[in-house]
């Protein structure tokens, strides 16, 4: 069968390049950040073991809670936005065949940018003398400060990463629906069954592990989202949009104290290990 | 993260089954144009205001009275752009030959050899995913400070190219490929160095390239790893310098000019690799 070639000197040489960066860059640094959240290393790389002293300064933190009420306020209106604007697009290209192609293209043009790229943008959109308000003008609608407004601000974020990054569930998805056979709708339509009712009783069901995975992915980076926050609000206005990587960053590389920092980054981790976990039980739910 | 896999043969069958309806497509025509019509949009708006004339007005929605090159020369040879470009593709490109390098070795290894610890390896590298890069950024700063690596490029470079993804893409690939032929190198005496590089890199060619141009994507593309490392004109990659421009006294239409001059190189990768990425990315699930 498989693995005839035993060799394990050759087998470990290999690997040896990938191992030596993955145990200093990945496995050391992982194990790193828990060492560090319990000390209060800082900037001369002065350092004392404080215990759960981070945690509990976190947990008495406003700015901690208020970045993480940010974040889920946050995932919780680009996460839908995203799922909503990924399946419909995935449904309307598996639809057509003429010029799907092209569409398809065109829909995932902006997922090759970069955030910053996306971010500058879209600042430059929601600018009080900008594309958006010059649109919203011609209506005789005022201008509406998208950056300046609390309650604006994070739902304007969400449409700049849906914007950028909805091209690869869309993709996902797409796959997902081409690997239904046609024969099961085709069964459907002949029993009657209309557009609506074959969507909710075939595909729906049949592309569940495909949403599962894009509504993870999508979680999770919803949790990191950045490069746009840098790029358009700088946290602001009124740290409505300082969120969990944002307070890392400005914990570490404005106050430079990276032991708290760490801690900050440890609830990261926590949150995205939560949010793996939950896939994998469900994804071992699906296949058996 | 996980990888997911198509299956042809279903994605043949469902286009064959599908029966060639004509007519009342046109409101899902519709539908796709508007929303083509949004996703292009702000590409557009950009480039237009990347052309006009300083201080023209642009904006409601308007065309400019003419059009210019004049910022576009001017973000050329602007102090510090062809450098930030140039650090972008030193960046990029030395990242894409050494992950692929090192990914594919491992993936070699761990798909057709034993070795002890092996599964366990692997094992540590599928874990690792779930850790976020932004969870460990302070300690792998510190570690790169500590090692004098803050503003080179080897700090820049080296702590990205831990990339389990790759590793997992490429074990998946060569698991495919057929024992037989590394027996039969074997047998004919081949040393495994040249078992590598003459079976193992040619017949992982689509995934190489496949891999390469991603990689290249992310790291064209990243910005907090850089945004730490990269703390002057020598190492800073473009997406730092960009948001080194839009905080110093600039203007919309050069501020547009550079973001249009940036994305230059993966808007040609993709219109060069469209059809390529798009299969791929619904073939692997590669993020």
């Amino acid at each position: 069968m498989r693995q005839r070639l035993r060799d394990p000197i050759t087998g470990l040489l290999f690997v040896l390049p990938m191992l030596v960066l993955f145990l200093i860059f990945r496995i050391f640094p992982t194990l790193g950040a828990a060492g560090m959240s319990l000390t209060n290393w800082n900037i001369g790389g002065e350092w004392s073991f404080v215990g759960a002293d981070n945690y509990t300064r976190l947990v008495n933190d406003p700015n901690f809670w208020s970045s993480l009420q940010a974040t889920l306020i946050y995932t919780v209106i680009y996460v839908p936005l995203v799922m909503a604007v990924s399946l419909c697009t995935a449904l309307l290209l598996n639809s057509i065949v003429f010029m799907r192609g092209l569409f398809r293209g065109i829909l995932f043009l902006p997922y090759v940018t970069s955030f910053v790229f996306a971010g500058l943008i879209w600042r430059w959109i929601y600018e009080f003398d900008g594309l958006l308000n010059g649109m919203l003008a011609k209506l005789d609608l005022g201008p509406v400060g998208f950056m300046e407004r609390a309650e604006l601000v994070l739902p304007a974020l969400a449409v700049v990463s849906c914007w950028k990054g909805f091209g690869y569930s869309m993709l996902i998805l797409l796959a997902g629906l081409k690997a239904i056979p046609g024969s099961y709708l085709e069964a459907a339509r002949v029993d009657g069954a209309g557009p609506w009712q074959r969507f909710r009783s075939i595909t729906l069901p049949l592309l569940k592990p495909a949403i599962f995975f894009v509504l993870v992915i999508e979680t999770i980076s919803s949790f990191q989202v950045f490069d746009t926050i840098y790029v358009m609000t700088g946290g602001g206005p009124a740290k409505a949009s300082y969120t969990l990587i944002y307070g890392i960053f400005e914990r570490g590389f404005r106050f430079w104290e990276f032991g708290y920092a760490a801690t900050w980054g440890m609830v990261l981790f926590a949150i995205v290990l939560v949010v793996s976990l939950i896939q994998r039980r469900f994804v071992g739910k699906e296949n058996t | 993260m996980t990888l997911t896999a198509t299956r042809p043969a279903a994605v043949r069958e469902r286009q064959a089954a599908r029966p060639r309806r004509h007519g009342r497509r046109w409101p899902l025509y519709t539908l796709l144009a508007i929303m083509s019509l949004l996703t292009l949009g702000p590409f557009a708006a950009m480039v237009i205001v990347a052309l006009s004339p300083r201080n023209a007005p642009t904006v409601p929605a308007q065309w400019p009275d003419s059009l210019t090159l004049d910022n576009i020369a001017q973000v050329l040879s602007a102090s510090g752009f062809a450098e930030w470009t140039l650090n972008s593709l030193i960046y990029s490109g030395v990242s894409v030959v050494i992950i692929l390098l090192t990914a594919s070795m491992a993936g070699y290894a761990f798909a057709k050899k034993r070795f002890p610890g092996r599964d366990a390896m692997l094992w540590t590298f599928l874990a690792t995913m779930m850790v976020p890069f932004q969870a460990t950024l302070i300690p792998l700063y510190v570690l790169i400070s500590d090692l004098d690596g803050v503003d080179t490029f080897w700090g820049l470079i080296v702590p990205t190219l831990a990339n389990s993804q790759a590793v997992f893409l490429m074990r998946q690939f060569i698991l495919g490929l057929p024992d037989e032929l590394f027996d039969a190198a074997k047998v004919d005496g081949a040393s495994e160095l040249r078992v590598y590089w003459t079976i193992v890199v040619p017949l992982t060619k689509p995934i190489l390239a496949t891999l390469g141009v991603f990689v290249f994507l992310w790291h064209w593309n990243d910005f907090l790893w850089p945004l730490v490392i990269s703390q002057s004109d020598a190492t800073r990659t473009l997406t730092v310098g960009l948001t080194v421009l839009k905080t110093e006294e600039m203007q919309w239409s050069l501020l547009m000019s550079s973001a249009a001059v940036s994305a230059v190189p993966c808007l040609v990768v993709f219109f060069l690799l469209q059809r390529y990425l798009v299969n791929s990315i619904a073939m692997t699930g590669l993020k």
